[in-house]
């Protein structure tokens, strides 16, 4: 249909956020007042057909073990696995454990995932929700990185390893905890140990074991669209 | 369990009168950060209402034992609800309900990797103490259960577990909000497998906040009075369009089409009580609501996953003698 003849600069970027179930409409709105350079528009994606449409998407916070049953039902497992074999990925917390390779702590009999980063995560790794809190994190590459982000970790999964194969992309950490903001329940960890890290990339991926979504702050989406999704497409 | 945090207030506090020993926040707005001191702060606004959030277009599920908790999470609740008797055995069996035993919820919590909710009577603040020493992820501040107090509700912003609560219409949401819940339901009419009562108090909500999104300040002060609610509150539902926090349904969701009928009303997300283990096949009407709210708006999959379910639970018409009375009408 003349796509072919456009400017490229012109054609519309499609970020896909997985809306299953969990905090979908909170990423779409923040996706939709970004200010960037290319025209983006945001999908909701609740089948395979929707799916085919996007160039990138978002997994948000939920609960994994639903995400993946409704994943599995909908026909959109496989789909979604060959998904995150080319294409910008970003995974919130739920969204995270679903992207890492290996989790631990899950429900009786295991969890599907769909893989694309070589870590170990555990879920909920700080313990219930009376133990879910809010920590400043300092991140570089963010716009404005002087001002701290506030992370919202509920019943937050953690890092346990880092598993990068020679082939994979390296993995690059984006933000960890200062170690005087570590929940009590782990009251020391090494400055490098994985547990503190929050926030990471490998390749076209990226996950957050916190909510950027429940804030008012679009950094780290404009982060994931600027790194991830943007500059892959130039 | 870990140890309590040093700058959080807890229960252990030996004159702390309600929960968890903020006793002097006299704030009625929630307020994120609430509780912080220095860096790390627990029990926030923003992480109470934050895992509403994150149970949004999902189902919660009653359930009395752990067997049943464990096909509740394999059927994808995204929660569930861990008490004695469902609303249906409450009304049959009469009596005085409470608060459940800690160690069958304790077991629950043992037996799934989902968060797990449980009941405190209105206004029993001290079951609700032990509720969140026992680690529960959410109380339900619940007119399915008999009132210890016939006044007050708890005062929910001391506690560092979030609270969900029933609401019949705006007003009442906005002053439970204002008491510190971080998420509200409709309390519909529990037990009855007959949806008419969530459905009325879903669209008393909703038609409330398209009143109130339309008037002027001098009119939402006049609204605010009318309907008993926090003005800060009714001006800022107005101004969002929405609730401030995730608004479930609730009370005789019986059926896929139920579930769907209620997202469609414009609901975040359903609890179901009576409905799954009152039914001839659990599991697969678990799963079947599951997929409903989901794909609340596309009827070619609800067609789909409403065929052959075995028989639904037994419904009640909900009149004068109902027996184990109306019990939307606890609490105000």
């Amino acid at each position: 249909m003349g796509l072919t003849y456009q400017h490229f600069e012109n054609t519309e970027v499609v970020i896909g956020i997985l809306a299953l179930q969990g905090a979908f409409v909170e990423h779409q709105a923040t996706i939709q007042n970004l200010s960037v350079k290319r025209k983006i528009s945001v999908s909701l994606v609740r089948t395979v057909e929707d799916l085919e449409l996007c160039d990138a998407l978002i997994i948000p916070g939920g609960e994994s073990t639903t995400i993946a049953l409704l994943a599995r039902l909908a026909g959109l497992l496989e789909p979604l696995r060959a998904f995150v074999k080319t294409k910008p990925v970003w995974g919130t917390c739920a969204g995270a454990i679903l992207l890492s390779q290996v989790v631990e702590g899950t429900k009786k009999g295991g969890q599907e995932v769909l893989g694309g980063i070589s870590i170990t995560i555990a879920r909920n790794g700080w313990g219930s929700q009376v133990e879910s809190f809010e920590a400043d994190l300092e991140v570089e590459g963010l716009r404005d990185s002087q001002t701290p982000f506030t992370g919202i970790f509920i019943r937050a999964p953690v890092v346990l390893t880092l598993t990068p194969s020679p082939a994979d992309p390296p993995i690059q950490v984006i933000a960890r905890l200062a170690p005087n903001l570590l929940p009590p329940s782990l009251p020391s960890l090494e400055d490098d140990d994985p547990k503190t890290i929050v926030a990471l990339r490998q390749g076209l991926h990226f996950l957050t074991t916190f909510h950027p979504e429940l804030t008012h702050d679009d950094r780290f989406h404009e982060y994931f669209v600027r790194e991830c999704v943007l500059a892959r497409a130039e | 369990m870990s140890t309590p945090a040093p700058t959080t207030p807890t229960i252990q506090a030996t004159s702390a009168p309600q929960g968890a020993g903020t006793s002097s926040t006299p704030t009625t707005a929630p307020a994120r950060s609430s509780q912080r001191e220095g860096g790390n702060s627990l029990g926030t606004f923003g992480v109470k209402s934050g895992l509403a959030q994150m149970l949004k277009g999902g189902v919660i599920m009653d359930v009395i034992n752990a067997e049943q908790a464990r096909i509740a999470e394999e059927a994808g609740a995204c929660a569930v609800m861990a008490l004695e008797r469902v609303p249906a055995d409450i009304r049959a069996e009469g009596g005085v309900a409470r608060m459940s035993d800690p160690q069958m919820i304790k077991e629950i919590v043992d037996a799934v990797t989902i968060p797990v909710m449980a009941k405190v009577r209105i206004g029993h603040f001290v079951e609700a103490q032990i509720l969140q020493a026992i680690g529960v992820d959410y109380i339900d501040e619940s007119e399915v259960l008999t009132p210890a107090d016939d006044e007050h509700h708890i005062n929910k912003h001391g506690f560092k577990v979030p609270f969900v609560c029933g609401a019949r219409d705006l007003g009442e949401a906005l002053r439970r909000i204002s008491e510190g819940a971080a998420f509200i339901r409709t309390k519909g009419e529990a037990g009855t497998g007959n949806v008419v009562e969530a459905v009325r108090h879903s669209r008393a909500v909703f038609s409330q906040i398209r009143r109130a999104s339309v008037m002027n300040e001098e009119e939402l002060y006049l609204f605010a009075k009318e309907i008993q609610a926090p003005f800060h509150l009714l001006k800022e539902t107005a101004r969002l369009k929405r609730l401030p926090v995730v608004n479930f349904a609730a009370g005789g969701i019986a059926t896929p089409a139920d579930a769907a009928l209620m997202m469609q009303l414009g609901c975040d997300g359903v609890f179901v009580g009576s409905g799954i283990f009152h039914s001839g096949d659990p599991a697969k009407r678990a799963r079947a609501i599951v997929q409903a709210v989901t794909h609340h708006n596309n009827p070619k999959i609800l067609s789909e996953v409403s065929e052959d379910l075995g028989a639904a639970m037994v419904g009640l018409t909900i009149d004068g003698n109902l027996k184990g009375g109306l019990m939307a009408k606890r609490g105000h």
